[in-house]
């Protein structure tokens, strides 16, 4: 009997609901299994207790910022792999440098395209 | 006395009673229809995350009031997505009943249910409701007006641009709204933008500029060239700040030349926007700005030269006339 290998996990952060669901139901569709954080706290400690395979970061979380949960991912040798692809707010893209400078690997303007968002995942986790 | 001052004290008593019972039950009531709403929401939220996913969805049977959480839900999670996403909640809501009751609602007597179908119009992202939404762009009501240039902003239609760039101008929209509402509009906003970067209205000429800068690309550096030799202060200093924006290397000569523009906030835009062009054949121009122009623009000459040549702005502040500007520039580039 074959092993089939286990689905990428993916850890989603945001503060708005609706963007997490949306978020987790195209990558569960996509065939990624999903963890889901609140804020910025909650996605540092499952990022360290669930090692996931990439990152999605609202910018704009309470608590801590993507832009400081990124700095702590690489921080931390246990999560320093981990991609991490920012969601950021229209407004917000004069930050998106910011973003890069703190080891992110890609970003993505609110509203998005949730088959972009896909089509970037891939992307990123191909890269690694 | 004392029995008239008893019988006012229980009835005062009698009445806080019955106040404080109506406000329980009140509270209650409310506390309940939250509770069934989470629960009708509960029950559509998976058929509203499919629909705007674009699953073929096999709908159950649902009641009116159902139908109505569904609308809400995708309307609401609308607001977060782009692309064919926009394009599949628009084709759902067509023709339903709670598209035609919005439609209904813009064209009714209430200020607070015409500002709530202008709003809810963009989050069903059907292009056939721009007419009216255009309409409201003109409605006696702020509110109304707002939610209306929010919402075809949301739809993207080239046609809504012309009339969202008017309210932009006089004022009947509030200035952040309405701009928001271009940028929106995206690339379809371009070719009346171009237009209105001619139009006769200086003001006019000024937001196309600006807005030019933001959507615009390459192909827009002659248009916004010649408006840095425009009559208009403003409409000068908006194309220089779009030249900037869009580090058109094509524009440095017209930047360069309106560094002596005689308007200082033109001469202040042109600095900045040669710090974004990047431009070294301009930095003894700037370096003289810093030294010798008003506040403001002598700053932003300064921080383009350091933006532009580090090293140019260093010598430049060790020497004695240097100035104020200059000395805060270096400082700056030494943190």
């Amino acid at each position: 009997m074959s092993e089939l290998s286990p689905s990428p996990l993916v850890l989603v952060a945001d503060d708005d609901p609706d963007i997490l669901d949306l978020v987790r139901y195209r990558l569960e569709r996509s065939g990624y299994e999903v963890a889901t954080a609140r804020d910025g706290l909650e996605a540092v400690r499952l990022a360290g207790e669930l090692a996931p395979s990439l990152a999605v970061l609202d910018v704009m979380m309470p608590s801590l910022n993507g832009f400081e949960v990124t700095r702590r991912l690489r921080e931390d040798p246990a999560t320093r792999e981990i991609p991490v692809i920012l969601l950021t707010a229209r407004a917000q893209e004069s930050d998106v440098q910011e973003g890069f400078d703190a080891g992110a690997d890609d970003y993505i303007r609110k509203p998005f395209s949730p088959r972009e968002l896909s089509a970037r995942v891939q992307a990123v986790l191909g890269r690694r | 006395m004392l029995e008239l001052l008893g019988i006012s004290v229980l009835a005062l008593a009698a009445l806080s009673a019955v106040f404080l019972v109506a406000l329980v039950l009140k509270r209650s009531r409310l506390a309940r229809e939250e509770q069934r709403r989470e629960t009708l929401e509960e029950r559509v939220r998976p058929f509203a995350l499919a629909l705007v996913d674009g699953e073929a969805v096999e709908l159950p049977e649902l009641s009116t009031e159902e139908r109505a959480m569904l609308a809400e839900a995708i309307g609401r999670l609308s607001r977060n997505l782009t692309g064919d996403a926009r394009g599949r909640i628009g084709r759902y809501f067509a023709g339903t009943s709670a598209y035609a009751a919005e439609i209904a609602a813009l064209r009714g007597r209430r200020v607070w249910r015409r500002a709530t179908a202008a709003y809810r119009l963009g989050d069903m992202a059907c292009p056939e409701a721009v007419p009216e939404l255009l309409r409201a762009l003109e409605d006696r009501d702020a509110d109304v007006r707002a939610a209306a240039a929010r919402s075809l902003g949301r739809l993207g239609r080239p046609e809504a641009a012309e009339p969202l760039v008017r309210v932009l101008v006089d004022g009947t929209v509030p200035r952040a709204l309405a701009f928001r509402a271009v940028l929106d509009l995206g690339p379809a906003a371009l070719r009346a933008l171009r237009g209105l970067a001619r139009a006769d209205d200086p003001d006019e000429r000024a937001e196309a500029a600006e807005l030019l800068g933001w959507l615009g690309d390459a192909a827009d550096d002659a248009l916004l060239i010649e408006a840095v030799g425009d009559p208009s202060a403003e409409v000068r200093a908006k194309a220089a700040g779009a030249l900037g924006r869009l580090a058109s290397a094509d524009g440095a000569e017209a930047l360069t030349e309106a560094l002596g523009d005689r308007i200082y906030f033109v001469r202040l835009q042109a600095a900045r926007a040669l710090g974004q062009v990047g431009e070294r054949a301009a930095v003894p121009r700037l370096l003289r700005q810093a030294r010798e122009d008003r506040f403001e623009a002598a700053r932003a000459a300064a921080q383009a030269v350091a933006r532009v040549d580090p090293a140019a702005l260093l010598d430049a502040a060790a020497e004695p006339d240097a100035g104020p500007h200059l000395h805060e520039a270096a400082d700056l580039l030494r943190v």
